[in-house]
């Protein structure tokens, strides 16, 4: 690969306890055809992983220290050229979320606002929008809710020990 | 993957019998049928405290373990369908029990063998509770610590109930082991820990570690003393329930024993660890009136060992059992489960209420269905009769006794009409009560959706 990276470091955003989900993805949408993304964050990023791993990227991390992790994300054939269709487009589009509109930090608010804020979020959205939270914990109760007004979500535990949840509006049934 | 939690529909209908079972328990006391009044041994005595186990403890746990197990594996509840059936076994079974022990003192004067009928229906009701849980945690593996917690506490519930069949065999006239084993001294302790000590209190540190960290937003990642806990715990019973039985049977030096104490009071100190940390780490400065009467029963189970050490080490511990019983069951368990009742019901309800709209319409907090100020007292008021009652009982006063138990029977009565009062809404300003799209709970059954 010839192309110089694009570098990324998140540390300082991690070390304030803030969330550099949004800064990673802008950073992934201004990368030039076949250009990789070098990031560097204060855990080992799994989560990332997957939602870049479902753009068509694949990682390749190193401890670097400390705990520290530099993490290469290189475009796959996919991503490197868009005008290439996908060869399972109904896979690929499941695979497509657009990116959140908002990132909700609702990690200390006292239960259950944190459900509370997210729906809010949620019911805010035009069908088909996404947005993400951050929440203390796994969120059942939400999920069952979720599901309940027919929309779709994705989450997982984080490596800090909250929850992250990317939802997206369904079509509204009331 | 982990999935949502749905509403447990019959938890407040077991709610409902276990809190009428505890006044009822209650009263007994305060009109001074049972122990201390008559004898450990008597019918009555069992009458009462098999009301206290099984009626309101038992089925107090059951119920909220329905709701809790699916919330902590992240996965629904695996045969919801035998939630209600277990609860009408159960009921069944234990007026059955309650009569068969009528039978025994010869108030009640039929030929309907109503204690091997106890011993048919309980078993079959705990079987199917027992069923329930265990499969929806083994979908849920691996376990997180609170939810090994339950597995254990399920594990000695099956326990208790074995031995207690063949209690009610025995007291039917079925002698199934033999006059040579000594029921009272040696079969008798076994079913009073593991039910205690395994059944109850396990589930109780359980849903404690989740519990506590969930509404005073402490850190919950799983620590080292959490995991000493559960393994000295652990063995700690497995000593006593069989180790200890054994070595008496081989006749064995008696090592058993006192590795099962030691085991036990690691496991109390490195419990004590993590619910001052849990307290000391909180985010949630101010906390609520559960968190703050919780430590009313964390106080109890540590005066509780504090006694059985001083009641082991002076040699007195056979002639004031009941008093270690009493406080363990009405200070530790039920002062636990009420401080919690008094948050689980009105979340519960709040989210059966306003979960349908909430995010589209502005809904009451949780905390305006409740009106701490006015319970606070209520719960001192508990926890001191608790403590009367205790004293009253190392002392040999029947008649403080009464009083004392008179002082908590008052409190639950208060907290019991708070929570129906909660289930009403009665205490959300009239116009955020019901917002469109929502409707009144009923007093009993969860409405599912």
């Amino acid at each position: 690969m010839s192309m110089p990276y694009y570098d990324l470091d998140v540390r300082p955003i991690l070390r304030e306890g803030g969330e550099p989900f949004s800064v990673i993805m802008q950073a992934v949408s201004s990368l030039a055809p076949g250009q990789s993304l070098r990031l560097y964050a204060t855990f080992k990023p799994l989560p990332l992983f997957q939602v870049l791993g479902a753009r068509g990227f694949e990682a390749s991390a190193r401890e670097i220290g400390n705990g520290e992790w530099e993490v290469i994300f290189t475009p796959g054939e996919a991503a490197a050229d868009p005008v290439v269709k996908p060869t399972a487009p109904a896979a690929a589009s499941d695979d497509k979320w657009p990116a959140p509109v908002d990132e909700l930090d609702n990690r200390d608010l006292d239960p259950p606002e944190p459900m509370v804020k997210t729906l809010e979020g949620v019911e805010a959205l035009q069908p088909g929008q996404t947005i993400a939270a951050l929440l203390p914990r796994e969120p059942v109760f939400l999920l069952e809710e979720l599901e309940a007004r027919g929309h779709s979500w994705r989450g997982q535990m984080e490596p800090e020990g909250h929850y992250r949840v990317v939802i997206r509006a369904g079509n509204p049934r009331r | 993957m982990m999935m949502g939690a749905a509403l447990s529909r019959w938890t407040m209908a077991y709610f409902a019998v276990a809190l009428a079972c505890l006044l009822g328990a209650q009263a007994m006391m305060v009109m001074g049928l049972g122990y201390p009044a008559t004898a450990v041994e008597d019918p009555q005595t069992l009458i009462l405290v098999h009301t206290v186990t099984i009626g309101w403890l038992s089925l107090l746990m059951c119920g909220a373990l329905f709701q809790f197990v699916p919330v902590l594996v992240a996965q629904p509840l695996i045969g919801a369908g035998m939630v209600l059936p277990a609860l009408v076994s159960l009921l069944a079974g234990l007026v059955s029990l309650l009569a068969g022990f009528l039978q025994l003192s010869g108030d009640l004067e039929t030929g309907l063998p109503f204690l091997p009928v106890a011993g048919i229906l309980l078993p079959l009701g705990f079987g199917l509770a027992v069923v329930v849980l265990g499969r929806t945690l083994l979908r849920g593996r691996p376990l997180p610590l609170p939810a090994r917690f339950v597995a254990a506490g399920l594990v000695c519930l099956v326990a208790t109930a074995a031995i207690g069949v063949l209690f009610a065999l025995l007291l039917s006239g079925l002698d199934v082991l033999g006059a040579e084993v000594d029921w009272v001294g040696e079969v008798l302790p076994l079913h009073v820990t593991a039910g205690f000590g395994g059944w109850l209190t396990m589930t109780a540190i359980g849903v404690s570690y989740r519990l506590l960290p969930m509404f005073m937003l402490s850190p919950d990642k799983e620590r080292i003393t959490g995991k000493a806990v559960l393994w000295s715990s652990c063995s700690a019973l497995a000593l006593v329930l069989v180790v200890v039985p054994l070595e008496r049977a081989l006749g064995g030096p008696g090592i058993a024993w006192h590795a099962a104490c030691l085991a036990m009071l690691v496991a109390v100190v490195f419990y004590g660890v993590d619910l001052v940390f849990f307290y000391r780490h909180r985010k949630r400065r101010n906390i609520e009136l559960n968190s703050r009467s919780a430590i009313g029963a964390f106080a109890a189970l540590y005066l509780s060992v504090a006694l059985l050490v001083g009641l082991v080490a002076t040699g007195t511990l056979g002639q004031n059992s009941a008093a270690l019983i009493y406080l363990v069951a009405f200070g530790w368990l039920s002062g636990l489960g009420l401080s919690q009742l008094y948050k689980i019901v009105p979340f519960l309800t709040w989210l059966e209420c306003y979960g349908p709209v909430m995010g589209r319409k502005p809904t009451p907090r949780v905390q305006d269905l409740v009106v701490e100020k006015r319970d606070m007292p209520w719960f001192a008021l508990y926890f001191a009769g608790v403590l009367a009652g205790t004293i009253a009982l190392l002392a040999g006063m029947p008649d403080l006794f009464r009083l004392a138990a008179l002082a908590t029977l008052c409190a639950t009565v208060a907290l019991v009409v708070e929570m129906v009062l909660v289930r009403r809404l009665f205490n959300v300003s009239v116009a955020s009560r019901l917002p469109e799209g929502t409707s009144r709970p009923r007093l009993f059954l969860s409405s599912a959706r």
